[in-house]
């Protein structure tokens, strides 16, 4: 392979690099990644949040909430659980960018539409 | 034959029974809304008794399911078939009124009642403390025995029916108390005028036959027209006192049906009545043509009598009377003041005056209707106030 052609690949890498990148939502951005690798799961969480929240706009709400101001006594998760984890630190997405992955978290994982 | 006995004061007035009938109507319509909120209340709390017995029942529903919802919960989405029971339907909804999932035959929902019947069926709504799938609220639906409500409203249409007929009839009772002073009144009126009348007839026959065995030749012409004018005055208060005496005495005699030339006897009574006419220089236009009724002639005197009378006394001075006589009609029209036609409907009622400008005692008509009535004679009024008044009766000739 020449030089020349070298750098065509190369430069054909960055840009699907780029592309997979921006194909990735916010939400697989800054919640997936994070809790895959602390191997907590999205859904219990989710289970959790609904065993609280009940409604979709007040789950959403009460999340929110939680994400900027993490507190023990207002996580959804059990008391071994954040023994074991702890309290998560606060989020430091901007408002639309949050709004817009609790949305897809809530898509993804919701019951209502999904029972047989 | 006889007219109906003592009919003015068996039989209710048009004002009474307009009393009569306004406080029976109100008073129907207060028992029916006091049995309707005594039914009502009688209702709910036999819907309370059922449903406390069914209560029991719906509540072990509604913790089965919550056990099953807590176990498809913890296992979401692994399983997510709803769990569904032979016993019942169920639905869960959220805390923001979102339906998650049902399986119930009615879908309307009353959040605010913990257990209520919708079209046939019985919904039971579950809080639960834990939002298991998101669902806030559990509803639990069974069919509705029929039996029981049914058994309620047969108790209430039987009682309430009763109830009503009772309260109904002791309403009949108080309403004939009610309209008793106006009856009252009535009788007390009919009591002064059967006296009155009694009283008036020796003085007037006295004054008539005084007047008739006069030599009207022999007198000043000064006296001739005074003593006109007592005839006048006589006669009037002679038809005054024979539709008196008829009204209260003489109703219940027996009456004697003959074949009554109808043309004689009008003739008779405008010359009877000629001397009043001239009185007031009122212009008689007469067409009489043969005409007769089976009737009793004293009665059907005194509904010509009257007609006549009326038009003469509701006349303008220099008025005209039109007298029409066929087989089978007589139509009788005035000049006078006219009826209103707000008044028309009511100027057959007793002690009723249609014009308030003239005396007497508003039983002329009254007299008139009954006898009228009696002989199927049909009376028909027609009136313009201000340019006169037309009677018309019609009957059925009597075939020679």
């Amino acid at each position: 392979m020449t030089m020349r052609w070298r750098g065509v690949v190369a430069v054909m890498l960055v840009l699907v690099g780029a592309g997979a990148l921006h194909a990735e939502d916010v939400f697989d951005r800054e919640c997936v990644a994070c809790h895959i690798r602390k191997k907590v799961s999205l859904r219990k969480a989710f289970m959790n949040a609904l065993l609280v929240y009940s409604g979709e706009e007040n789950m959403k709400a009460g999340l929110k909430y939680f994400l900027r101001h993490p507190r023990r006594d207002s996580s959804v998760m059990s008391e071994a659980f954040l023994d074991l984890h702890g309290v998560k630190e606060p989020m430091t997405l901007d408002d639309a960018a949050l709004d817009k992955a609790l949305d897809i978290y809530w898509e993804r994982y919701r019951v209502i539409g999904n029972l047989r | 034959m006889s007219v109906s006995k003592n009919r003015a004061t068996n039989t209710f007035l048009r004002s009474e029974r307009k009393s009569f009938y306004r406080f029976l109507a109100l008073y129907a319509l207060l028992v029916a809304l006091l049995i309707g909120f005594m039914s009502y209340f009688y209702y709910q709390s036999q819907e309370k008794l059922a449903f406390s017995a069914y209560r029991i029942k719906l509540m072990e529903y509604a913790a089965d399911q919550i056990r099953q919802l807590r176990y498809l919960h913890d296992h979401f989405p692994t399983t997510s078939i709803y769990p569904r029971d032979e016993r019942f339907r169920s639905a869960i909804w959220d805390l923001e009124y979102h339906e998650i999932f049902s399986t119930l035959e009615d879908p309307r929902i009353n959040f605010e009642e913990e257990i209520y019947t919708t079209h046939g069926r019985i919904h039971f709504v579950k809080i639960l403390d834990n939002y298991y799938l998101g669902a806030k609220y559990l509803i639990i639906e069974v069919p509705e025995d029929p039996l029981w409500s049914h058994q309620i409203w047969q108790t209430i249409g039987l009682y309430g029916g009763v109830g009503f007929a009772v309260l109904m009839a002791f309403g009949w009772f108080l309403a004939r108390l009610f309209v008793r002073p106006m009856r009252q009144s009535i009788l007390l009126l009919d009591q002064f005028i059967r006296d009155t009348t009694h009283e008036l007839n020796t003085p007037l026959s006295a004054i008539l036959a005084n007047i008739e065995t006069m030599d009207h030749a022999s007198l000043a012409p000064q006296n001739a027209k005074r003593l006109r004018r007592i005839n006048i005055a006589a006669r009037t208060v002679s038809t005054l006192y024979e539709d008196l005496k008829f009204a209260t005495l003489e109703q219940e005699k027996e009456t004697e049906a003959v074949v009554i030339d109808m043309a004689e006897l009008v003739r008779s009574r405008l010359e009877y009545f000629g001397i009043l006419m001239e009185s007031k220089q009122l212009t008689l236009r007469t067409d009489l043509r043969p005409a007769s009724l089976r009737a009793d002639r004293r009665l059907i005197e005194r509904v010509v009598d009257n007609l006549l009378s009326n038009a003469i006394k509701y006349n303008r001075r220099g008025g005209a009377i039109e007298v029409v006589l066929r087989p089978g009609v007589m139509t009788v029209t005035d000049t006078g003041v006219g009826i209103a036609s707000e008044a028309l409907p009511h100027i057959f009622d007793r002690y009723s005056r249609f014009n308030e400008s003239e005396g007497g005692f508003g039983i002329g008509l009254s007299i008139v209707k009954r006898i009228s009535e009696h002989y199927g004679i049909t009376i028909e009024v027609t009136s313009t106030v201000g340019e006169g008044t037309t009677i018309t009766l019609r009957w059925r000739e009597v075939r020679s």
